[in-house]
């Protein structure tokens, strides 16, 4: 919290607060807070909104000398009785905050604002925190001589918390909520699914200019919620999030979009993400075929070490797939596999089809539990799956096969709908 | 190992009408078939042997409100995707949600109190004393509550409503007059009596309870539906809700049949009216009686405890612990806990005044009922909250008038409690 020279405010005690002028005239009662979100780490108070005689009207900032529990002074006698206009940046605290959800950041979940806190710094009022415990909600019932002595229980930090502001007219759709950078994709899904649906979609809106990090958190989304979000887009948008995904998540996500809008949304991927999907797309979701992706390497035997750690470099796949080098004869049929870290360690002029051991490999038909024991007996990461022909068509990570398998109750997520 | 399937994989294979039709029922049919409980059946009990058919035709009025009210919950809940208790700290302040938590707890641990009544007095009739089958009634929930997920909780709950079916059959087995049921369903019968008043407004009472506006609306959220599932569920919430008064109705018509017609008026809880149809239409109407009671006590005891704890976890900002089940939740379980245990505790003890305890809960309902009904109608309503969703000119007239209706019918039941105690 920053330095300041005085007490900390509650916002639930300025609210109601006699509104007085600068001779100690009380003129009318204050009614909420504006501040500016924005570039300041601790938002400042612009405004003060008061009931004078009658009239909601709006006090800027440099007309206010000072704020406190029960009494805010005027620092002028002549009052401007401007109706309240509010600028794109600008939240009331009452009205658009208190009482609403917040980000925490730091926990990486949602908050409710009990109250607010405010205190001076670097020369004018600021919002510095929120309680979130149960002495805010205390405060805020019992009458106004006992909340003064109710202490504060919970409070976070205002660096950490980024509030919603899709409900705020003026706001909406300019928050860029810089504080969610922080986050991990899986977090952000999580906020997502937990959050309500403008809130979710806020939250979705704030990564969408940075086009990987909104892919990876789609791709960490629930099932219904995907679709939740991606329906209301145009094919041309979902077309790019799906071109950013691992191929076998961009089918799951298209296989839970209504049937009519499937084909023209596959056929804006860019070519090779396209000839995947629709490759995936011809198996069934059930067995190896559907659970596989098909981005791997795999190089003839006659290549070097060097070549096949070439191919590895220049390859775009997910790491997990290529934990296994594999190698085909010149019929392309699968012969080896080489575990990437003993292919690091072999000699770099070293023929691969000599050194690779066998690999185990499953039929595109096998069914998710073939693949699961295959994977548990032989203590593997990666599964090749390789058709009638030997050809290897695409592997299956364990990633893939332990989101299935792992008992529901296991799978920490919000609601467990799912199964 | 089990075979396991992603949802849009089981989605976009479906392996058959029947498991669609499952999939589909959930918290419409499971809200209004809750309040069908052991107060309701006692209820529709009384009115059967008291007025025969002649309040049948009210029925058709009270669906239509049901309907109505259970629609708007559903839909704030599809397309905000927050409970009703979040909305009213986020538009009305934390003072309005405080009332309705406290008033939800409080009615909530009654009801729940004499729904492990109504399942001791049900098992009761095969013999089996109240401190065996109150305990094994409240331990079997609870664990359903606490260590089912959701899915799973909600698909038991689902086939409770199963047992709801045996009033159908009690009432064929009554053989009623057909033609007279019909006649009493299109041509309303009214009296002034005080006692028939009493009555309807009781009836009107115990189908529209706060809890089933609460529970469907967080229900619905912690599903995951969102704005597209949106017709889907206005199916599920009306063919739900008109399930639920249709079985009531078939609890008035088996009493009626039996209980009026022999001047046996007087019934003065659902065992009884178990009880009372033996004679009349056999030991098998009596089992089929005990059996729906039994499986809509437990479906209530289940569905009061979650509700609370819905209410309490939104009002307070706790449910929204990320990467953590709302069923793993401290708050989750020690409301469900409270609530199962101090139901049942209370429920066994001996001469427990259980019909002025209900009465008492009939009164906190009253109480509550039209401010959760204001604040589903008003909020239903915001163009803030709702967009484009928002009740409609016509439907939210419509709605208003339902809501005023029901209203007034719970404070005319509080005045008649006040004045009878």
């Amino acid at each position: 919290m920053p330095a300041t020279d005085q007490r900390l405010l509650h916002l639930s005690l300025v609210l109601g607060s006699d509104l007085v002028g600068r001779a100690g005239a009380r003129v009318g009662r204050v009614d909420d807070l504006l501040v500016r979100l924005g570039s300041d780490d601790y938002p400042p108070v612009t405004a003060v909104l008061a009931t004078v005689a009658g009239n909601s009207v709006a006090v800027p900032g440099d007309a206010v000398a000072d704020l406190d529990h029960g009494c805010v002074t005027l620092s002028t006698d002549r009052l401007d009785l401007r109706p309240f206009e509010r600028r794109p940046d600008e939240v009331l605290l009452r009205e658009d905050v208190l009482d609403r959800q917040l980000i925490d950041v730091d926990g990486a979940r949602l908050r409710r604002a009990n109250d607010i806190e405010l205190a001076r710094s670097d020369g004018w009022w600021r919002v510095v925190g929120v309680d979130v415990g149960p002495r805010g909600i205390f405060r805020r019932v019992v009458p106004r001589r006992f909340a003064r002595r109710v202490g504060q229980s919970v409070v976070l930090d205002w660096s950490q918390l980024e509030p919603f502001t899709g409900h705020v007219p003026t706001v909406r759709l300019r928050a860029p909520h810089p504080k969610l950078a922080r986050l991990h994709p899986a977090q952000l899904a999580d906020l997502v699914e937990a959050a309500g649906h403008r809130e979710g979609e806020e939250i979705i809106a704030a990564v969408h200019d940075d086009p990987e990090l909104e892919a990876d958190v789609f791709e960490e989304l629930e099932a219904a919620h995907q679709r939740e979000f991606l329906e209301e887009r145009g094919d041309a948008e979902i077309a790019s999030v799906l071109a950013r995904m691992e191929t076998d998540d961009a089918v799951d996500l298209l296989l839970s979009l209504d049937e009519p809008r499937r084909d023209p949304v596959i056929a804006l991927l860019p070519a090779v993400q396209q000839r995947r999907v629709r490759a995936l797309l011809g198996y069934d979701s059930a067995t190896a075929g559907g659970l596989m992706s098909p981005d791997f390497v795999c190089v003839y035997g006659q290549a070097t070490v060097e070549e096949a750690l070439e191919r590895v470099r220049q390859s775009a796949a997910a790491a997990e797939t290529l934990e296994l080098v594999y190698v085909m004869n010149t019929a392309r049929r699968v012969h080896g596999g080489m575990p990437l870290a003993d292919l690091v360690r072999a000699d770099p002029t070293a023929p691969m089809g000599e050194i690779a051991p066998t690999p185990r490999v499953v039929r595109l038909d096998a069914d998710l539990e073939e693949v699961a024991r295959m994977m548990t007996d032989f203590d593997l990461t990666v599964v090749g799956v390789v058709d009638e022909e030997q050809r290897l068509q695409g592997v299956v990570t364990v990633d893939d096969v332990l989101e299935l398998v792992l008992p529901r109750g296991w799978r920490r997520t919000f609601t467990l709908g799912d199964g | 190992m089990r075979r396991v399937s992603t949802p849009f994989r089981a989605l976009s294979r479906p392996r058959g009408r029947l498991l669609v039709v499952l999939a589909v029922l959930g918290p419409g049919l499971i809200a209004a078939n809750a309040g069908n409980d052991a107060g309701g059946i006692a209820t529709y009990s009384s009115v059967g042997a008291k007025y025969g058919y002649d309040l049948l035709w009210m029925m058709v009025v009270i669906t239509l409100s049901l309907v109505v009210v259970q629609e708007m919950a559903a839909r704030m809940g599809v397309i905000t995707g927050k409970g009703l208790a979040d909305l009213i700290r986020e538009e009305y302040g934390i003072r309005w949600a405080l009332f309705a938590t406290a008033s939800v707890l409080v009615a909530n641990l009654g009801i729940c109190i004499s729904e492990f009544v109504g399942i001791g007095a049900a098992l009761g009739l095969a013999g089996v004393p109240t401190y065996v089958s109150v305990p094994i009634g409240a331990v079997a929930v609870w664990l359903l509550l606490v260590r089912g997920t959701y899915k799973v909780a909600e698909r038991i709950f689902v086939i409770m409503t199963i047992p709801f079916f045996a009033y159908p059959i009690a009432a064929i087995l009554a053989h009623p007059d057909w033609g007279d049921v019909g006649h009493a369903v299109v041509a309303p019968h009214v009296e002034t009596s005080p006692a028939y008043l009493i009555l309807f407004v009781a009836t009107a009472g115990t189908t529209i309870t706060p809890f089933m506006q609460l529970y469907l609306q967080s229900a619905v959220v912690e599903r995951g539906l969102g704005p597209d599932d949106l017709g889907s569920e206005r199916a599920e919430v009306i063919s739900g809700s008109i399930f639920a008064n249709v079985v009531a109705s078939f609890i008035i018509i088996a009493t009626a049949a039996t209980l009026y017609l022999h001047g046996h008026h007087q019934v003065n809880d659902a065992a009884d009216a178990a009880k009372a149809l033996e004679p009349f239409a056999g030991r098998f109407a009596e089992a089929l009686f005990a059996i729906g009671l039994l499986g809509a006590s437990l479906l209530a005891a289940a569905i009061l405890p979650v509700t609370a704890a819905y209410v309490i976890a939104e009002t307070f900002g706790f449910e929204r612990g990320i990467s953590r089940s709302p069923r793993e939740a401290p708050v989750f379980v020690g409301v469900v806990t409270v609530l199962v245990v101090v139901g049942a505790i209370v429920a066994m003890i001996p001469g427990v005044p259980v019909f002025r305890l209900l009465v008492g809960v009939q009164a906190v309902n009253g109480v509550l009922l039209p401010i959760t009904l204001f604040f589903v109608w008003r909020l239903s309503a915001s163009p803030d909250v709702m967009g484009s969703y928002r009740n409609g000119r016509i439907f939210n007239i419509v709605a208003g008038l339902t809501v005023i209706a029901t209203s007034g019918l719970s404070l005319l039941l509080l005045a008649v409690i006040f004045a009878g105690i």
